[in-house]
Formats: structure tokens, sequence, C-alpha cells
């Protein structure tokens, strides 16, 4: 009976000592997420032209330009664990903009040339946080994010969360996403339409009045799937789902209406009304990946994109990659492409809305149009990161640049640049 | 059109995932350039289109909120 309980204890011992050590070897050989903090500065400079500003009606110069820097730093907090802090600011000039008040006393006021009024500039600014957990066999992955964005007439704060479960050998990953976004808008008027405003003779008496709510909500739920096809090939589908809620409308954009007598100032349209767009919008857009490794020197990447909401818009985007490998260190990326969509119900060109209409815009970005990319890049990557800044070796340098024309005459151009540093 | 080929790559899918590939045959696969996501680089596109486009979304960039776009 001794020697039993002995034996009983024995075996006991064994199988907790052999649990722990099965424990210390996973432990031991548990791969780190993140082996060690990562650096990515990324910037850009965007500029653009067009003749159908929606500050004006649809007309007058869409002339701008923005500048972006952004930082992100992800940092492994364990073996498990990632915290990621994201920061950018853009700082834009807009020629529309600035003709929300385009009469700044220098020149005649004119859709066509920019003000020099306070609306000319503005910054954004955003920051980001987010916490990464992974299982431990990594089949499973949990995130939280939270975000805050300001510029002058906006601010947003935003909660997100997703669940990722990888299966199959980890060749089979389906995901669910959230996002909130809560944000406000400082109402900016065109100038004529402010109160105390005095501009034009006195028949002019527009159909202007302020917006009570100035929130707006957007919630989203996003669904993903991705598979790997064979050793050269996998593909992701993508299903994101929004509703928004509150103020659509940009207070700033003008409407001209064709049965109400146009006032000018100076060589300037006064308004008849800003736009005004239902206060609920629903989002649909389902997109597709497919990306083939051809050979040791060229790699197809395919992306396509079905997209319709409930104002009437309807939408195609498809674009392919393909990079191509010039040995170790370099790679170039030229790329295409395609985008449709139809108009939103509330469009109308300037001077076609009626004043008896319950929704109106002249925002070209809501009309009917396609638009053609072509964009070149380079990469060059660095896996010793011979070059140093400090304690961080430089991985990789990504530069690019992408040339972007509407049908509706709008064409813009932009270069992008990120530098990846790795933690020595 | 979409559903025929939402239902081929679902088809897809569901024959190939009986062979799975293993981890040692993952070099092509993790290849980064075979990232199923834009690279960091193109964010910056990203928020433009989102801001000249009236669709969004599905592409792991914003889907609308958090600035004036959209």
């Amino acid at each position: 009976m001794i020697r039993n309980n002995y034996l009983l204890l024995f075996f006991a011992l064994f199988s907790v000592a052999l649990f722990a050590q099965e424990d210390q070897q996973e432990s031991k050989y548990k791969k780190r997420v993140l082996e060690t903090t990562e650096v990515d500065l990324l910037s850009s400079y965007y500029s653009q032209d067009g003749n159908n500003a929606a500050v004006s009606g649809g007309i007058g110069t869409e002339e701008l330009t923005d500048a972006t820097g952004t930082i992100v730093v992800a940092i492994p907090l364990n073996d498990d664990d990632i915290l990621t802090i994201d920061a950018g600011v853009s700082a834009y000039t807009s020629a529309s903009s600035s003709n929300i008040n385009p009469f700044d006393g220098a020149n005649p006021g004119n859709a066509f040339q920019a003000s020099s009024g306070a609306s000319q500039s503005d910054t954004w600014a955003n920051l980001t946080g987010s916490y990464t957990h992974n299982s431990d066999d990594r089949n499973q992955i949990w995130s939280a994010k939270a975000s805050v964005s300001s510029e002058y007439d906006y601010f947003s704060i935003g909660f997100g969360g997703s669940y990722t479960r990888l299966f199959n050998e980890k060749n089979t990953e389906l995901s669910i996403t959230g996002n909130v976004y809560l944000d406000t808008w400082t109402t900016i008027y065109p100038i004529e339409l402010r109160p105390g405003a005095a501009y034009g003779d006195a028949g002019y008496n527009p159909q202007f009045t302020p917006f009570d709510d100035t929130s707006r909500n957007s919630y989203s739920l996003g669904f993903g799937f991705s598979q790997i096809l064979s050793k050269n090939l996998q593909g992701s589908l993508a299903l994101d789902l929004v509703q928004q809620n509150g103020l659509l409308s940009t207070p700033f954009q003008r409407v001209y209406f064709s049965d109400r007598q146009d006032y000018f100032f100076e060589d300037f349209q006064l308004a008849d009304d800003v736009e005004r767009l239902p206060d609920t919008r629903f989002k649909i857009a389902l997109g597709g990946r497919l990306n083939y490794y051809i050979n040791s020197v060229f790699v197809l990447r395919s992306y396509y994109r079905y997209y319709t909401d409930d104002w009437g818009i309807t939408s195609h985007t498809a674009s392919l990659e393909l990079p191509v490998k010039l040995g170790d260190k370099f790679t170039i990326y030229p790329s295409y492409r395609f985008y449709n969509q139809t108009a939103a119900d509330q469009f109308g060109a300037y001077e076609t809305h009626l004043s008896t209409d319950a929704f109106y815009t002249s925002d070209y970005d809501l009309s009917k149009y396609n638009a053609n990319q072509f964009g070149f890049g380079l990469n060059y990557t660095d896996i010793f990161t011979k070059f140093h800044i400090f304690q961080f070796g430089l991985k990789s340098i990504d530069l690019k640049y992408y040339n972007y024309k509407r049908n509706t005459g709008l064409s813009s151009n932009i270069i992008t640049a990120g530098f990846k540093f790795v933690q020595d | 059109m979409i559903k025929k080929l939402s239902m081929l790559f679902i088809l897809a899918c569901s024959f190939t995932s009986c062979v799975a590939v293993k981890e040692y045959e993952k070099v092509n696969i993790n290849d980064p350039d075979m990232a199923l996501a834009d690279k960091a680089a193109d964010r910056n596109v990203s928020t433009f289109h989102s801001y000249r486009e009236a669709a969004a979304g599905a592409n792991g960039g914003k889907t609308g909120g958090g600035c004036g776009c959209n």
C-alpha cells in the first residue's frame, strides 16, 4: 500500500515536472512577435489642380498642396504584446478653401483665383495608440486602439478593436474589426452667409439656415478572410459595413440654384445656400486581393473593390502592381489603378439645382467620373542594417510617385517616402 | 459578375485549404511583396483617395470618420 502511494507520488511529480519542462521549452522556443523596436518615418507631398471647386459651387480653382509627416513606433512589450504609437501632422494650402472668404482686399474676389484669407491653409494632426496581444500559439490576435485628430474646423476621437483567428497551420485567417469615430465640426460658412455680412445689393436674400447638428459619428464593422492557396499564391477578401450619422455636409461648400437670380460681389458669385446632404449614410465595400509570386524576380499584386452606398453611388476600383526585384537590395514597383463611380443622387453641376430640392451638392468628389493612376516606386532593403542613426539601423527605404487623372479635369501628383529603422 | 468571382474564390479556397502549405514551404509567401496589405509608404496615397473619391473601405485604410472627408 505504502509502495503504491510512493509510486503514485512519483508519477504525479514526474508528470508535473514533465509539464513544467514542456512549458519551459514552449516559452524558451516561443518566437517573439516583434524582435525589437521598429520606427517608420513616412512623408509625402501632394499637389492637385482642377476647375470644379466645391467651395464655389462646382466652378473655380481646386489648386491644393499638402505635406505630411508621420512617425510610427512599434515597441515589443514582451514576447506577445506590441504597443504602437502613430503620430502625424499634415499641412495644406488650398485655393478653393481660401475662397470661403474670397474678399481679401488685395484682388477682386474670383472663384478661379486664390484668396489670401485665413482659410487658405490649415494643419491636421493625429495621434493613434494601439495595443496588440498574440496568443502563445500565435493563432489568435487581439488588438485595441484609440485615436484623436484635429484641424481648425474638425475634431475627432476614435476607438476600435479587432480579433483575428488563424487556422489550418496558419494557412487561413479570419478577422473581425470594429471602429467608432465621434467627430465634431466647427461650422465655418461662406463669408457672405455669416451674420452681419453685407455683400451684394439689397435684393440678395440667400436661402440659408445654419446647421443645428455639428456632430458626425461613424460606426464601422469589418470582416476579413485570407487564404494561402499554394506555395506561390495567396488571396484575401474584406467586407466593410459603415453607418454614418450627423452632419455629413461640408458647411462651407456653396450651391447655386438655377431658379434664383445670381448676385455677385466683385467678380465672385454669392452663395444661394451651402450643400445639403442627408444626415445618414450607409456604405458597403467588398474588396479582394490576389498576390502571385511568379519567380524570384517578379511578383504580381492585384486588388479589386466593389462599393455601394445609399446615396446612390456605385464604384469599382481595380489595381495591379508588378514588383520587380533587381538583386538582393533593390525592387522597383510599376503600378496602375483604375477607379470609377456613379454620381450621388444629390449631385448637380453648377447652377443645375432647384431651390425646392431637398438635398443638393456641387462637390465633384460626388459626381460621376473615372480616374486613372499610374505609379512608379523604388525600394532599397538592407537586411544587415549597416547604416545607423544612434542605436537604430536603417532597414529599408521606399520612394514612390503617382500621377492621378480624372476625366472631369482634376489631376494630381503625389510623392511619398518611407524609412524603416530597427533597434539593434 | 462579382457574385461569380466571389464564388470562384471561395471555391478555390475550399479546394486548396485541404492541402495546407507547411511553414518551411512559405518562403515565397513570406516575401514582403506578397503581403495582403498596402505598403506603409502608400498610406498617404490611400488617404488622398479617401478625400477625393466617394468609395472607401475594404482596403485596410479608413472607412470614414476621423477627418473631414467621406
